[in-house]
């Protein structure tokens, strides 16, 4: 199976440029075409990357239709206020998954597809499942859960028609040092509001595993969901001791007037980051290893902690910077 | 700026939560004030599996909270979790519970503890006797019949007035015969609700040693 070629949508964003290093690596890999709207965060060898607006649909079948790929790894997701506003992150989504997948069922050499998707999707209505596997039923509850839901039904009614295989990653809130999350925005203020009411458990994954997931998953292919989740899990209460920020108790109807502060301070709460304080969202995540034989290496608690180990900024001297 | 708020690590030494959200410390702080209302005396804990998962089945006198305190008594007898089903799923309530070891009684919820290698405590449907054992969901037992889960009976006996309290695990429940369909679990909880009234039968009433309690006990 050498000689791949792979296409990755979403190269520019962190995730994305993780994923293209590593499939850099990979001796089944022949070339790498990458598509965003922002150019990758990492120095890539191998890898041939467009800047291109997802909107612009003619040039992205030309350029799919041209590199003709067998594996599309989909991760032009944007989460709510990460690095858009809800609405536009919408869009941007929406518009990707409907011109990449559609470019690439195009494509004659297409075996496979590997989208990206998030817990989010199982969603936290009233007698949710605690800890949802992959056949749980999914009630989207948020906006980016309905996001990611239908960019599931996108590629899952597209690889059915053209006969390849279709994978979901369904990621839980991703952290990494230069990944965009407002979860992890949120955590890192000096004052961190969490619910009195409810502080219920979550879970997260870490940028390296949720990449390596990805990698794994281009390689063997696999049909079907599967959960990418770090072991353990922590409450909101939890991690703000954790990272030894000040605690806000709120109770209710005082939540809102929090949202607005935080999101004057540059940390908004979107829809699912609120339904996550509430309500919790944990995953099981052991079809993964299972499946592909790879198992998270940081658990929700290291990834809590090195969130808060992180440099907000990175002071390179000059002379280095040159 | 969040370097400038530091609050001392020392203040609190949060222990984490487990994959289901069960929070160990927070049974360890609660477990002096769980005793005040119970005092939980346990039995047959030798026929419960080391490691792995297994469904347990206890009688349910409304009110009476007893697969709450058998799970607290038995997870202390056995050094592991032992997680209970029939938490709401309303706050604060519910995610207090979830704390404490609570799952959804949900079949769904449950069968993916007991994949899990968990052991979980389900309530028979509530009786106003406490000497008499209830009807065992077959939705539930089906869990264990997925899942290739051993289920055990238990027998809970407790006070609303005193103390003292009883949970004594029976010895696996088996099937009289392999079925392939949805008989089994039929079958299976009829066996247990058998089972667990033998158990209830074994233990006799509650002594407070006040027989007028006693017979208020009796419901």
């Amino acid at each position: 199976m050498r000689g791949q070629r792979v296409l990755v949508s979403g190269m520019g964003g962190e995730l994305g440029s993780l994923v293209a290093s590593l499939l850099e690596a990979e001796p089944w890999v022949g070339s790498i075409l990458g598509i965003d709207i922002d150019p990758p965060r990492r120095r890539l060898h191998r890898s041939e990357f467009h800047l291109i607006d997802p909107r612009d649909r003619p040039r992205i079948v030309d350029l799919v239709a041209r590199f003709d790929p067998h594996v599309l790894v989909h991760l032009a997701v944007w989460e709510p206020d990460a690095r858009a506003g809800t609405n536009l992150a919408k869009r941007l989504t929406c518009d990707s998954a409907t011109s990449i997948i559609s470019a690439a069922a195009e494509c004659p050499s297409l075996q496979a597809i590997v989208v990206r998707s998030g817990i989010e999707i199982y969603g936290r209505g009233r007698g949710a499942l605690t800890r949802p596997d992959e056949d749980a039923p999914t009630h989207p509850t948020s906006e980016y859960g309905r996001m990611v839901a239908a960019i599931e039904t996108t590629a899952h009614s597209v690889g059915s028609r053209v006969g390849v295989a279709v994978s979901a990653l369904r990621l839980a809130p991703v952290l990494g040092p230069h990944v965009p999350s407002p979860l992890g925005r949120a955590l890192r203020q000096p004052v961190v509001p969490f619910s009195m009411m409810a502080d219920s458990a979550f879970a997260v994954t870490i940028d390296s595993d949720a990449a390596r997931a990805f990698v794994a998953a281009a390689e063997q292919r696999p049909q079907g969901p599967l959960n990418v989740v770090a072991p353990g899990a922590i409450t909101t209460l939890q991690a703000i001791w954790r990272g030894r920020r000040l605690p806000l108790p709120l109770f209710g109807p005082e939540w809102r007037f929090a949202r607005h502060v935080s999101h004057v301070l540059g940390a908004p709460l979107p829809e699912h980051v609120m339904e996550l304080i509430h309500r919790g969202r944990l995953a099981d995540g052991s079809r993964l290893t299972s499946t592909l034989g790879i198992k998270p290496q940081v658990t929700t608690q290291q990834a809590i902690d090195r969130l808060f180990a992180w440099e907000a900024i990175v002071r390179i001297p000059s002379s280095q910077a040159a | 700026m969040g370097a400038v708020i530091r609050l001392p690590r020392t203040w609190f030494e949060p222990d984490p939560v487990d994959e289901w959200g069960r929070d160990a410390r927070l049974i360890e702080l609660l477990t002096p004030a769980a005793r005040l209302r119970w005092d939980v005396s346990v039995g047959g804990v030798n026929h419960l599996p080391k490691r792995g998962g297994a469904l347990l089945v206890t009688n349910s006198r409304r009110f009476s909270l007893s697969a709450i305190y058998a799970a607290w008594a038995l997870s202390d007898a056995l050094g592991r979790p032992v997680r209970f089903g029939g938490r709401p799923d309303i706050a604060p309530i519910g995610p207090l519970m979830q704390r404490l070891g609570g799952l959804l009684n949900k079949p769904e919820e449950i069968r993916s503890a007991l994949r899990d290698g968990e052991l979980v405590v389900v309530s028979t449907r509530g009786t106003r006797n406490p000497r008499h054992a209830g009807p065992v969901d077959p939705g539930l037992i089906a869990t264990a019949v997925v899942t290739g889960t051993p289920v055990f009976p238990v027998a809970s006996m407790s006070s609303p007035m005193g103390r003292a309290a009883r949970v004594e695990v029976g010895p696996q429940i088996r099937p009289q015969r392999k079925r392939r369909g949805s008989l089994a679990e039929l079958e299976l909880a009829e066996i247990a609700q058998r089972h667990i009234q033998r158990l209830l039968d074994g233990l006799g009433g509650m002594h407070t040693g006040v027989t007028p309690v006693d017979w208020l006990a009796e419901g």
